[in-house]
């Protein structure tokens, strides 16, 4: 161990020092970049830490060292980690482990947890929080974005701040508290959420623009967008560009509506 | 044609922050397309022009998400792009936001989405270098400077999208004397381009909500949804 117990000053962390780990968290994806991914990021966020439980000097700058070599999850997953590296890197200061414990903390974590936040966060929550939201916008107007912000960040934050003290306090045994959040599950139900919203939208937007617009050609117009929709789809499983499917719908739509 | 730089620099400045919150900085979905756009609308005095443009592309860019080191079309650049444009140009033609605004600016401008892509992949060569800064400061046990390096990756984010955003509201203002050249016939077909596009839009959402029978679940809520309405219209109420 190369961090010997007669180097440590003080092992454990005011809160002040813990909160401010985890705004700096907030930060670390400010140099993402291919190579290290967010490993510039992580060291930043635990850079507060470090200071505190090493003196200035070889302990410190082998600990900052550390953690600027490969990082990459999902970033507010990545709470977890940055708090089970406090819990490390106290233990280590402290001399009860290697420093090998923290690099195989974050590698063996790392790729599980992008895998869970990807899922839940981006290809769940998001969708479904902004299918549900725009679908809501003909009722609620600018309301709809309140919402929006409101309803996504309520599991966003919570979850993060959740999860930074899961990892501060229970380390490596945060795997299993994770696993019983279920996000997976969870995560299945809101893609439907999603699919349902979006298909909803797309036949209020057709029928209320075509009742609105009057005539004896709306009621065509209306079933020619919804048509339109329906064709979108298919179009877009077979792999068609969107862009190509938007301009498509557009150039045919402005067409109908000039000539109709 | 008088240009409004008041808006074109409040544009610029909406533009930066979230493209900094994109992925920079906390990722509270300011920068999602809803948001971000019905905010530029507000702040250019044009609510009902961004939460237009917003819903569409909320639904187009429904799907997309950054994985890994795989870089999606930059939805926040669209949104506030096309949203500022659509803003500037019912401020020029002073007769209020029409979906024909709304279609023209969103055809005009969702090309940003692939350009913003780009734009991504050049400023990581940029994080890189400061990657590379940082490990050789660490080495060189200079910490507090190796540690700045992560925030000097924010800027160019804020400079360079907040610069493209402005350049949109700008060209907004330019649009004004195309708009007002266009014959009435193409006016109401761009005007129907609108709920079109946003039907195109809610199927690709249907298709990136990734749920297993997405179809099934957009289909029966389509078909729920259109005879409330036509029952509604029947009876005579709104």
């Amino acid at each position: 161990m190369s961090t010997s117990a007669a180097t440590v000053r003080d092992a454990s962390l005011p809160a002040h020092v813990l909160l401010r780990v985890f705004l700096r968290s907030l930060f670390l994806q400010a140099s993402w970049n291919p190579k290290g991914m967010q490993n510039l990021g992580l060291a930043y966020a635990v850079y507060p830490a470090l200071e505190r439980l090493y003196p200035a000097g070889p302990a410190r700058e082998e600990a900052v060292r550390r953690h600027l070599v490969f990082f990459n999850t999902h970033p507010y997953v990545a709470a977890a980690i940055v708090g089970g590296v406090v819990n490390h890197e106290q233990r280590i200061a402290r001399g009860e482990e290697s420093p090998d414990r923290v690099v195989a903390f974050k590698a063996a974590l790392m790729g599980p947890l992008a895998a869970l936040g990807d899922g839940f966060f981006w290809l769940s929550l998001k969708p479904a929080v902004g299918a549900v939201c725009a679908t809501l916008v003909p009722l609620l107007g600018v309301w709809a974005v309140a919402l929006f912000l409101v309803l996504y960040n309520l599991v966003h934050v919570l979850l993060r701040v959740r999860l930074y003290w899961l990892g501060l306090f229970l380390g490596d045994r945060l795997v299993e508290a994770v696993a019983r959040v279920n996000l997976p599950t969870k995560g299945a139900r809101l893609r439907a959420v999603a699919a349902a919203s979006a298909g909803g939208l797309a036949a209020w937007l057709a029928v209320s623009f075509g009742a609105a617009a009057g005539g004896e050609g709306a009621p065509f117009l209306a079933a020619g967008c919804l048509a339109l929709g329906i064709a979108s789809y298919v179009l877009v499983t077979r792999r068609v560009p969107n862009y190509v499917v938007l301009y498509l719908a557009a150039g045919l739509a402005c067409a109908a509506g000039a000539f109709l | 044609m008088s240009v409004g730089w008041t808006q074109v620099a409040l544009a610029g400045l909406w533009g930066g922050v979230v493209a900094v919150e994109r992925k920079a900085f906390l990722q509270a979905m300011l920068a999602r397309p809803l948001v971000a756009a019905t905010f530029m609308g507000g702040l250019l005095g044009d609510v009902a022009s961004g939460l237009a443009v917003g819903m569409l592309l909320e639904l187009f860019y429904l799907g997309t998400a950054n994985l890994g080191a795989a870089l999606p079309d930059n939805d926040t650049l669209v949104a506030t792009g096309t949203s500022a444009a659509a803003a500037t140009l019912t401020l020029a033609t002073g007769a209020g936001s029409t979906p024909a605004i709304w279609s023209l600016s969103v055809l005009v401008f969702i090309g940003l989405g692939r350009v913003g892509r780009r734009m991504d992949r050049l400023m990581e060569g940029y994080s890189a270098r400061l990657a590379r800064v940082a490990l050789s400061s660490a080495e060189k046990g200079n910490l507090q400077r190796a540690m700045r390096q992560n925030l000097w990756g924010i800027w160019p984010h804020f400079f360079l999208y907040g610069s493209v955003t402005a350049a949109c509201a700008l060209a907004g203002f330019f649009l004004e004397p195309l708009m007002v050249a266009l014959p009435n016939r193409l006016v109401r077909g761009l005007a129907w381009a609108y709920p079109a596009m946003a039907s195109v839009a809610a199927a690709i959402a249907a298709q990136g909500s990734h749920a297993k029978r997405a179809p099934l679940y957009a289909g029966l809520a389509a078909a729920v949804v259109t005879a409330v309405l036509v029952l509604l219209n029947r009876q005579g109420l709104p």
